[in-house]
């Protein structure tokens, strides 16, 4: 038997020295950054508004990835799978309600009853959402329950891509312009602050969203069965939980969160194409990921958190270097994000900060 | 002479649970050591803690003379401590001969260009990899040898699953031998045979073997020296007679004397 | 009679094919002309799905713990139902959409044309349309439960025939033009109007395809036995072989012709990126999603190491960064730093597993799409306009413009990847990789150090794709951020997936399938994501090995059968060897 002896190569702890390095280049890097943002000359800084309206805007678009966010963390608690498709069926329900809103914007339905109009655009949208999560989940990935991980994951992208194709043949490559109803058009003012009315509606009914899903999840006895799911699938149902009905029951409310997400995302950007479950989808993975995936609150707060970080990141770490048209790379800011979070802490803002390892 | 392993005060916690309290003991070359004790002990999460594949939260583990805390798993195989899983861990794909060759790794090192190219030097080095994994395997008798090597390592029976498990641990080298409970699940006739082996182990291949066990007959006929251990500590150590006599030995096992 | 499990099935079929009509696949494969004027691709399909549907609800079934199988009557019957019930549904949807109008239908879905409803409807009023569906319907029901009453063998050889008229039938693009080539008149078998099969082709076809089939039934397992012996035994085969093969590859582009050389660089390019990305995937077990990335940096790399230009509105303007190279001195470079920028994208993701580290890869992959396309990156890379003039990396005159010489360079350079897949996989790297991809704790605990393989995965896989890149520059001759997409990343893993990961000649046969036919078949380009999205999921589902699983696994078992019966043999004949057995004898074995 050789007698071998450690190398000081191999003994250096490079993952460690590597890890250190990054982070501290990280944090020169958007010190930096910021300073040389906030010290630009009076003409070319952005205004204590501007940086307002990035606040709210990010808090808005926050709000929208929260409810898609959410969508994967139940997914992932229940079935340790990331649901790759659930950009998709984001989409699926913005489109479906685009066909309503369409109608009733030319037959004036739209403004003359706004409220009534914008809950059938809401039903629409949760009702196409829900029936696709569930027939993808009936035709996609239960027959895949029990196989190697790799399986359902690219099951969950060949879904991801058939679904956008299959929209993309049914209604065509068009950007459709997405109605806004005259009452959400324009600002209120609140607590002295200008903001947008859509921002403001976007913001209640997510939050309003997410309070009923928590109350929902700790306080039924289906949301107790879809924690104990979420722990241990195999004891569950052991205790005489049906874990199908749970599955499918989790997978209808991340369908219908997303639902409703679709028609805030439309009225807030005005228009829906085919391609627009994509960056959202990720983004919102990402969100997921940075609350803590698997946990609730981590989804929402990770949705808010990206969400400013997508809007003020770019302005506020990129302008002052002079890196033009900053927000060309708002995705990269989220990317970044996401890849850095799994780096340093995998579990989340909200986890337990240890590497999750396999 | 310093022992080939010492093991000093090690710690080790799950979330609330103690896996190991403050755990002394060594292990000298050339001896064969026993670790015995009741479930949840902390012996499977000892080999861990001395593999690398968990660092401990206090204490030390010191192999020749230097520590080995915090080093990967493949380091310290590359140092000569090779184990065996208390689930068989085999590559269930792979063929029973590819299974020890996997053992051989840290002991050849053909890169990218002598693979691509097939130097004579990767060839050398190809051949004695397979000489030496099948020498392991061969240890074991006919019972993985000949056309056996060819098969997927799904297809062996149980036994021979542990055995080709110890195969490739055997296979790299090593100088030290952690068994975690060998001859679990094995009918009576196997584990004599293996109980066998083990002591071989250390007689012609000069290996130094720490075993895990909860069969007292084996304990008995291949341990130099017994360490009882309960709720992550020593409890007990000495000859087998001595520890099987050891009250408080006999208090962990819920009065389990051991069999003569 | 379970007519509600035979029913759903035939129903399923209809949603099919109200799927396919609504996406607008329907109107595109109705001007496939398969046979004649009269077979279209879309009148196959019709034909196809109660046909299928009632093949597959009649299959024998577990009932109480025994595999019943349906007596003749019975099958032909259900399968009558099931059939029914597809051509039912369509002609339900077809009344419905007449009645309702055209017209507002496609307000929404914008594919239900009048020429679709005239296609579903054979020409005829909704009406006979609508009657012809369901007679239709019944009739394919019961011959494809009939079918299934056939036995095993003759369906084989049947189902063989048939698809081999069909293949070529889709193949009317190449063969005539490779018949004309060899000086053969391809007018009796292709008519040269319709372009698809003449009947009597076709019938030629079918007949052609029925012996071949029938006799490979018969002979063909011996004769692949032979050939394998032979290729072990007599080392001069393995050169023949060899030789015929390279022959073969060599006079493809010639045969046919410069538009389907087109095509054929398309699949090369793909081939070199799904041998690349099987490294990774394959190998490895790492599911990269961000591999565009080393295609994409391969691309841009040897544009600018050979001296190419931004291309701006105004015409041409010189990188930030540009050296004037020649191509051949320039890739070698680029392949080390594609190697590098594999340690790179490797690095970060070495301690996750499957979901997240699919997502970082595709993370990091768009990363690299946003910043080729980024006004940040536009003086390095030329923006959202990109570049042009790249070097056609001519050798003595060759230009690899040309699509048919650039068949040659994408083949050379296919042929290396390949080679050294299969020597890695068969080294002590690919073992470390495989006891990597099985069981990563343990491999680590056997001495493999699992940062070492997986970067090394990274670096060669990158390596590979950045060639691709490189060729893609050099045939186009200029790079838009467009051609640098996550589809490619998706498509180049399924070119893995739906061949067998890690099987060399999976990769081959994906690139072909999935980039070929539709590359082929312009009526396909279209819906290729809608394809291999659905690939993909019928192939996780029904065979998620891949169409040609890992070769070497399967072979092993084979030979295993062999060898132990001659070991029993050697055993048995002597006898010294049965004493020395171990004392406790074999019975555990």
């Amino acid at each position: 038997m050789p007698v071998v002896r450690m190398s000081a190569f191999e003994r250096f702890p490079w993952r460690r020295v590597i890890l250190v390095s990054l982070s501290i280049f990280i944090g020169i890097f958007v010190v930096y950054g910021s300073w040389k943002t906030l010290t630009l000359p009076e003409g070319e800084r952005y205004s204590g508004a501007a940086w307002l309206d990035f606040v709210i805007l990010g808090i808005a678009q926050g709000a929208i990835l929260a409810l898609i966010a959410l969508g994967y963390t139940l997914v992932y608690g229940i079935l340790r799978m990331i649901n790759f498709a659930h950009g998709e069926i984001f989409m699926v329900g913005a489109f479906a309600s685009y066909f309503f809103a369409d109608a009733y914007l030319k037959s004036g339905y739209l403004n003359r009853h706004p409220v009534s109009a914008l809950g059938i655009l809401f039903l629409t949208a949760i009702t196409t959402s829900v029936a696709v999560a569930l027939l993808l989940e009936r035709v996609a990935y239960r027959p895949l329950r029990n196989s190697p991980r790799l399986v359902p994951l690219i099951t969950a992208i060949g879904a991801s891509l058939f679904l956008q194709s299959a929209v993309r043949g049914f209604f065509g490559t068009a950007t459709r312009g997405y109605p806004k109803p005259d009452v959400l058009t324009g600002t209120w003012t609140i607590f002295g602050i200008e903001i947008a009315r859509i921002e403001v509606l976007v913001f209640v009914v997510s939050v309003a969203a997410m309070i009923v899903l928590q109350l929902f999840v700790s306080r039924t006895k289906t949301g107790k069965s879809m924690r104990a799911v979420a722990e241990d699938s195999e004891i569950a149902s052991l205790m005489g939980i049906d874990v199908d009905r749970v599955v499918v029951t989790t997978f209808a409310i991340g369908g219908a969160l997303a639902g409703i997400a679709g028609v805030l995302f439309a009225l807030s950007f005005e228009q829906v194409n085919f391609y627009m479950g994509f960056r959202p989808g990720i983004a919102a993975f990402t969100a997921a990921v940075l609350g803590g995936i698997g946990s609730i609150g981590g989804a929402a707060l990770g949705g808010f958190a990206l969400g400013l970080l997508q809007s003020v990141g770019p302005a506020l770490l990129l302008t002052g270097i002079g890196v033009p048209s900053p927000f060309q790379l708002k995705d990269v800011v989220t990317f970044a994000v996401l890849v850095l979070v799994l780096i340093f802490r995998p579990g989340g803002l909200l986890g337990s900060g240890g590497a999750e390892k396999v | 002479m310093a022992p080939l392993l010492e093991i000093v005060g090690v710690q080790k916690q799950f979330g609330g649970l103690s896996a190991l309290a403050g755990l002394d003991l060594h292990v000298d070359e050339g001896e064969i050591v026993s670790v015995i004790g009741p479930n949840g002990a902390g012996k499977s999460t000892l080999f861990n803690v001395i593999t690398g594949l968990y660092a401990p939260d206090g204490g030390d583990v010191i192999f020749r003379g230097e520590s080995i805390v915090g080093l990967r798993p493949h380091l310290v195989a590359k140092l000569g401590i090779a184990r065996t899983f208390q689930n068989v861990h085999l590559f269930p794909n792979m063929t029973v001969l590819e299974n020890a060759m996997v053992g051989q790794h840290c002991r050849s090192k053909s890169g990218v260009v002598g693979s691509v190219l097939r130097l004579p030097s990767t060839r050398r080095e190809e051949e004695r990899i397979r000489v030496r994994a099948t020498e392991a395997l061969n240890f074991f008798g006919s019972r993985l040898s000949g056309y056996r090597q060819e098969q997927p390592a799904f297809s062996l029976s149980y036994a021979n699953r542990r055995r080709l498990e110890m195969a490739r641990a055997m296979a790299t080298d090593p100088s030290l031998l952690l068994l975690d409970e060998p001859t679990a699940g094995m009918n009576p006739r196997e584990t004599l045979e293996l109980r066998d082996h083990i002591v071989r182990m250390r007689d012609e291949l000069g290996l130094t073997v720490l075993v895990i066990e909860h069969d007292m007959r084996v304990v008995k006929g291949v341990s130099d020296r017994v360490i009882a251990c309960d709720y992550g500590q020593k409890i007990g150590e000495g000859s087998y007679d001595e520890v099987a006599h050891n009250d408080r030995v006999i208090e962990a096992y819920l009065g389990t004397k051991a069999v003569g | 009679m379970p007519i509600g499990r035979l029913v759903r099935a035939g129903l399923v079929g209809g949603i099919g094919v109200i799927f396919v009509s609504l996406v607008g696949l329907m109107a595109r494969i109705s001007e496939i002309n398969l046979i004649g004027t009269q077979v279209t691709g879309a009148y196959a399909f019709l034909a196809l799905v109660p046909f299928a549907a009632a093949y597959i609800s009649v299959r024998p079934r577990v009932v109480a713990g025994r595999l019943e199988e349906l007596t003749a009557g019975r099958s032909v019957s259900f399968g009558a139902v099931t059939g029914l019930a597809a051509g039912g549904l369509v002609a339900a949807s077809l009344l419905f959409t007449s009645w309702y109008g055209v017209e507002r239908i496609r307000e929404v879905f914008i594919e239900v044309t009048q020429e679709l409803i005239d296609v579903l409807s054979f020409g005829q009023s909704a009406i006979v349309g609508a009657s012809i569906l369901v007679l239709g319907g019944l009739l394919l029901g019961a011959a494809g439960g009939g079918f299934r009453t056939l036995a095993p063998e003759a369906r084989k050889v049947l189902a063989t025939a048939i698809s081999a008229t069909l293949l070529m039938g889709l193949l009317q693009r190449i063969i005539p033009i490779a018949m004309l080539q060899l000086g053969l008149d391809p007018d009796w078998m292709y008519d040269p109007i319709s372009s698809g099969l003449t009947w009597v082709g076709a019938a030629v076809t079918f007949f052609v395809a029925l012996g071949a089939a029938w006799l490979w039934a018969r002979r063909g397992r011996a004769a692949r036995e032979t050939l394998r012996t032979m290729t072990r035994e007599q080392p001069g085969t393995r050169v023949v072989v060899g030789l015929v093969m390279i022959a073969i590859l060599a006079t493809i582009p010639w045969l046919v012709g410069s538009v389907i050389s087109e095509v054929l660089g398309a699949v090369m390019v793909f081939m070199l990126l799904g041998l690349g990305l099987n490294i990774v995937v394959g190998y490895a077990g790492l599911l990269d999603l961000g591999y565009v990335a080393f295609f994409g940096f391969g691309a841009y790399a040897t544009a600018l190491l050979t001296g190419a230009t931004l291309n701006t509105t105004t015409g041409s303007a010189a990188p930030a960064l540009s050296l004037h190279l020649n191509f051949y001195v320039a890739l070698p470079i680029v392949v080390l730093l594609a190697a590098g920028v594999g340690l790179l994208i490797g690095a970060p993701v070495l301690r996750l597993r499957g979901d997240y580290l699919a997502i970082v890869t595709l993370g990091l992959g768009e990363i690299v799409s946003i910043l080729i396309g980024s006004n940040w990156l536009k003086p390095l890379v030329g923006g959202p306009q990109g570049m042009r003039n790249i070097t056609d990396a001519s050798i003595a005159g060759f230009s690899f413009r040309d699509p048919q010489h650039f068949y040659y360079l994408s083949l050379a350079f296919v042929l290396l990847a390949a080679f050294v897949s299969l020597r890695l996989s068969g080294s002590r790297i690919g073992r470390a990789w495989n006891a990597m991809r099985e069981d990563e704790q343990v491999a680590d605990a056997m001495g493999i150090s699992t940062t070492r393989y997986k970067l090394l995965a990274f670096a060669i896989g990158g390596a590979v794709g950045s060639l691709g890149g490189a060729l893609l520059a050099v045939r186009i001759g200029s790079l838009t951020p467009a051609s640098f997409v996550i589809l490619v990343s998706i498509t180049a893993l399924a070119v893995v997936i739906l061949g067998g990961m890690g099987s060399i000649p999976g990769v081959i046969v994906g690139a072909l399938v999935l980039i070929g036919l539709p590359g082929l078949l312009r009526e396909f380009e279209e819906y290729r994501l809608l394809i291999y999205g659905a690939a993909l999921i019928s192939i996780m589902i029904l065979r998620p090995q891949g169409l040609i699983p890992n070769v070497r696994r399967s072979r092993e078992l084979h030979e295993e059968d062999r060898s132990q019966d001659k070991w029993a043999g050697d055993l048995a004949a002597d006898e010294d060897t049965a004493a020395s057995l171990s004392p406790l004898g074999e019975g555990s074995g």
